[in-house]
């Protein structure tokens, strides 16, 4: 039996090519730049209609900050003791969802996950605009905005400081921190690509592309350079996601409040980051790859690792959330253990139920493979499971501040306002309106590292095929004995 | 410089407070401590507490809706409680508390103030400095007592309408909205008191200053004074009572009636309450 | 002698690394590799058994922005603290350790992160200016290969090429 060159390379294929299935190792390089430049030039018209519905929404929470910042914060019907409200939680809810941009990036680089290629750089810009929004939200929630750089350490003949002891000050530090390099990250990453929009734009576009790609041309010194760049920012912005979102959960963890006093807060934090971080790139996912036409980078089988990877931040959550609740229940601690029977019973007992119910068993619809690979399925799952996200923060900070450590002061009948529901409303709008916008001016996805990861692919399968071609004998056999 | 500073006084920032012999009239570190005692068996939940300190302290009334809404700005407060226990007539178990901020030695809120707002004074107060408040509301979270008050509103521009802003007191502010403000122990009068008596080059002596709350009880239930001074009635109570500022756990006598409100979440608090005593067979 | 350059442009990796070996054994007389220059669409490592290891180095920026930005950061923080005018606060020491251990990590992961990039735009000479023999399809699909040489061996080396199949030969001033 003789085997033809082409035979071994399927039966090769069959055999070790599995990864071949996410994307077609077959495309052309500078198709790959067509596509996605095109992405730049003329997207769906639903484009548009996002854009402008998102701009409409960013005025609505303008507007409805305008009249808080003219009135006070009474209308947005926070009292006392009840001071915080759907500004904070929304808050944690946008910084962590940045968390994920920064996990597909950064640790799957490490990893060397190849999957995460086409579409890792919108979620690194999802990171830098959810840490944009998170940001707007700290300083709508504070009484007197205009005084907000008090929080900035700078020297001043009054020998005043911020307090350094504050968990607020270390969120400030730790905000910046990510914003900064998240920025540093998606930037450097960025520049083989704006190389390319620089070579293929005309007009004034090219004119900014020239400006921001820093004259690069590939040469192997830079890619040396560049690739040695890419990974030690990759290795320090993971230890630092997982910490900007432990600080954050000090704001509450190292508070006396029962219900926030909880030593298993920062990974609980983290897990519920990463995890509707995740849900949140399958959404922007199924959007762009409608909106931009992506249909071939942004694949079914990539979607489904998505999924799974969801699945299992999910089943993380799950198991620090009932952590949670059993260490608060068998620590009896009276204060906790009250707080948390007010959570299961109180008022708002129907939204706490109801984000256990999204947060913890909708995600198990996720170890169906045809829920996993159905388009609009799950585009409403990842919809939903973010909002259970949103509620678990929401659940931590109301329900608490409701029914604290002090008899007297309990304050059940709080609800937000119309003006806290607007400018929540408002950050999705102000959210997506940058989102777009990023999305038509830079490549969303990478063109070069889509591009590595053809040709790996290809060199792998070269090699494979070369070396069973070499080694008759096997081949007879029907391919390498396993 | 700054590195000389660190380095010559290491040991005095790393001493965490409160530590014994940080009030002494020896002035290793400060002469006053002022803290309270609350008779609550004296007490008659008259609310003239209340009423003088909405004088002294220029607090704006909220009206009717928003004090329900829990807008109400009052500083010192009478806390009702019924006793669930007492069958049909709950009335006849109620007591009530008059409730302040209890100037914690090891306040919860001064560690979590972004901007260092709120701080502890030499002399064992817990200062609130509306100037540099931000509004961030971390202090009233982390506050187990919840005796912080924030601006919600504007009221300056609407709770003394003309001409009764001429009441106000000149001796403090008027806060505007997005600050935090709490029970100050009268601060500007402590601070007038000790000013005159550092021109006399003598100490503040027992009674010569008291809040507007202690002025006003009628039936002096609260006692207020310098605890570093073995003298001061305050400090004789508090002995009495055998309620040791410095401790977070009393080693007191069971027939005592002293004792400090959450004192196991270790703020050590400066005011001492002494129980209600009640005949329940009556 | 004056110099010059060279760009041949080859339509995939395979090729332009033959070429680069031919270039190698051919011992052209003042050739040398520090002057060759692989343009590509994306990153090949494998070059650099070829080229030879081409020196990085970011890492040394890394390693002085994360020890000493964190040690500046942590002074800065209790120095501030210690000239605070309102120090005590809470019943803590005036400078806490854990809290100022949180800053000094985000300090660290700070100073990382801005020295590497800085380390990056240096090693890596950007911004810089465009060369003149560039094309643009370097950044789509096509490999490049730049060689600076004396005009002596120029022709020798543009036969080379030749014999490779390039899509396009450029020449002239860099």
């Amino acid at each position: 039996m003789v085997n033809t060159y082409e035979e071994t390379e399927v039966a090769v294929e069959k055999k070790f090519v599995k990864k071949e299935h996410d994307i077609n190792a077959d495309i052309e390089w500078a198709k790959i730049n067509k596509d996605i430049l095109r992405s730049l030039e003329r997207p769906r018209a639903i484009f548009w209609v996002i854009f402008v519905a998102s701009f409409a929404l960013f005025m609505v929470g303008v507007s409805c900050e305008v009249y808080q910042y003219q009135t006070g914060l009474g209308v947005a019907n926070l009292d006392n003791p009840h001071v915080w409200g759907l500004y904070v939680a929304t808050f944690i809810w946008w910084i962590g969802m940045g968390h994920s941009g920064t996990l597909l990036s950064a640790l799957l680089h490490i990893m060397h996950a190849d999957w995460r290629k086409p579409i890792y750089r919108y979620s690194e810009a999802m990171t830098t605009f959810t840490l944009l929004t998170a940001a707007m939200f700290v300083l709508v929630h504070l009484g007197r905005i205009w005084q907000f750089y008090y929080v900035v350490a700078y020297p001043n003949e009054r020998w005043t400081w911020p307090n350094f002891q504050s968990p607020l000050v270390w969120d400030a530090t730790a905000i910046g921190t990510y914003l900064t390099s998240s920025l540093i990250f998606l930037y450097i990453g960025m520049i083989p690509d704006l190389a390319i929009c620089r070579d293929n734009a005309i007009g004034f576009r090219k004119k900014i592309y020239l400006f921001l790609s820093l004259g690069w041309m590939g040469t192997d010194r830079q890619w040396a350079n560049f690739r040695v760049t890419y990974l030690t920012l990759a290795c320090f912005l993971m230890p630092l996601a997982v910490s900007v979102h432990s600080i954050v959960s000090t704001d509450f963890a190292a508070s006396q409040q029962p219900g926030y006093h909880i030593t298993s807060f920062p990974p609980y934090f983290v897990a519920g980051a990463i995890y509707s971080g995740l849900a949140v790139i399958i959404t922007l996912f199924i959007v762009l790859r409608y909106t931009f036409r992506f249909e071939e980078y942004m694949t079914i089988p990539i979607l489904e690792k998505l999924a799974k990877l969801t699945f299992a931040a999910a089943m993380v959550w799950t198991y620090l959330n009932l952590i949670e609740y059993a260490s608060t229940w068998y620590g009896n601690d009276m204060y906790a253990k009250q707080a948390l029977i007010y959570r299961a019973t109180g008022n708002f007992a129907p939204f706490w139920w109801m984000m256990n119910f999204l947060g913890s068993v909708l995600p198990f619809a996720l170890a169906f493979k045809k829920v996993r690979t159905n388009i609009p399925v799950m585009l409403v799952l990842s919809i939903l499971l973010n909002f259970g996200m949103w509620l678990e923060r929401w659940m931590i900070i109301s329900p608490t501040l409701a029914h604290g450590i002090y008899p007297w002061t309990w304050d059940h009948d709080q609800w937000p306002s119309f003006v806290q529901w607007g400018i929540v409303a408002g950050s999705f709008g102000w959210f997506n309106m940058l989102f777009m916008l990023y999305c038509k001016i830079f490549p969303s996805i990478s063109m070069y590292e889509v591009k590595e990861m053809l040709y790996e692919r290809r060199s792998f399968k070269t090699k494979k095929v070369a070396e069973e071609v070499s080694n008759p004998e096997l081949a007879v056999e029907g391919g390498l004995a396993s | 410089m700054s590195i000389t500073n660190l380095l010559n006084n290491w040991s005095f920032y790393r001493q965490k407070r409160p530590f014994r012999g940080q009030y002494d009239l020896n002035k290793q570190y400060s002469e006053y401590k002022w803290a309270m005692a609350l008779d609550l068996d004296i007490c008659t939940g008259c609310n003239a507490c209340t009423t003088a300190c909405y004088a002294e302290n220029n607090l704006p009334v909220v009206g009717k809706e928003r004090y329900q809404h829990g807008y109400a700005m009052h500083w010192i407060r009478i806390e009702r409680y019924w006793d669930e226990n007492m069958g049909e007539f709950p009335e006849s178990g109620t007591s009530f508390l008059p409730m302040m901020c209890q100037q914690c030695e090891e306040a919860p809120c001064e560690t979590v103030c972004p901007v260092g707002a709120t701080n502890h004074t030499n002399d064992g107060l817990n200062s609130q400095n509306y100037h540099r408040c931000i509004g961030s509301r971390y202090c009233s979270v982390n506050c187990p007592y919840k005796v912080r008050y924030f601006n919600f509103w504007n009221y300056p521009s609407t709770a003394w309408p003309s001409p009764l802003q001429d009441q106000l007191n000149p001796d403090l502010t008027v806060r505007t909205k997005g600050v935090m403000e709490k029970c100050t122990f009268c601060v500007q009068r402590l601070n007038e008191a000790k000013s005159r008596a550092r021109t006399e080059y003598r100490l503040v002596k027992d009674g010569e200053v008291v809040p507007a709350c202690v002025q006003a009880c009628p039936t002096n239930a609260i006692t207020f004074g310098n605890i570093v001074d073995p003298k001061s009635k305050v400090a004789k109570m508090w002995k009495n009572q055998q309620v040791d500022l410095y401790k977070d756990e009393q080693e007191k006598d069971s027939s005592m009636r002293g004792y400090r409100i959450l004192e196991d979440l270790r703020p050590f608090p400066s005011v001492m309450y002494m129980e209600r005593v009640r005949d329940m067979e009556a | 002698m004056s110099k010059s350059h060279v760009m041949a442009l080859f339509s995939d990796f395979d090729q332009a690394s033959a070429a680069i070996r031919d270039l190698k054994s051919a011992n052209l007389e003042g050739f040398k590799l520090d002057d060759v220059t692989l343009k590509s669409p994306i990153e090949h490592p494998e070059i650099e058994e070829l080229l030879g290891k081409r020196p990085v180095y970011v890492r040394i920026f890394t390693f002085f922005g994360a020890l000493f930005v964190p040690l500046l950061g942590f002074l800065f923080v209790a120095s501030s603290q210690a000239t605070f005018l309102l120090q005590p606060k809470g019943g803590k020491a005036v400078i806490p350790l854990p809290p100022n251990f949180v800053l000094t990590y985000e300090f660290f992961i700070l100073g990382g992160v801005y020295m590497t990039a800085l380390g990056f735009f240096i090693c890596a000479k950007l911004p810089m200016k465009r060369n003149k023999l560039y094309n643009a399809h370097v950044s789509a699909d096509q490999i490049g290969i730049l060689i600076k040489a004396e005009d002596a061996i120029m022709p020798a080396i543009k036969d080379l090429f030749t014999k490779h199949k390039p899509l396009e030969i450029m020449w002239g001033e860099n």
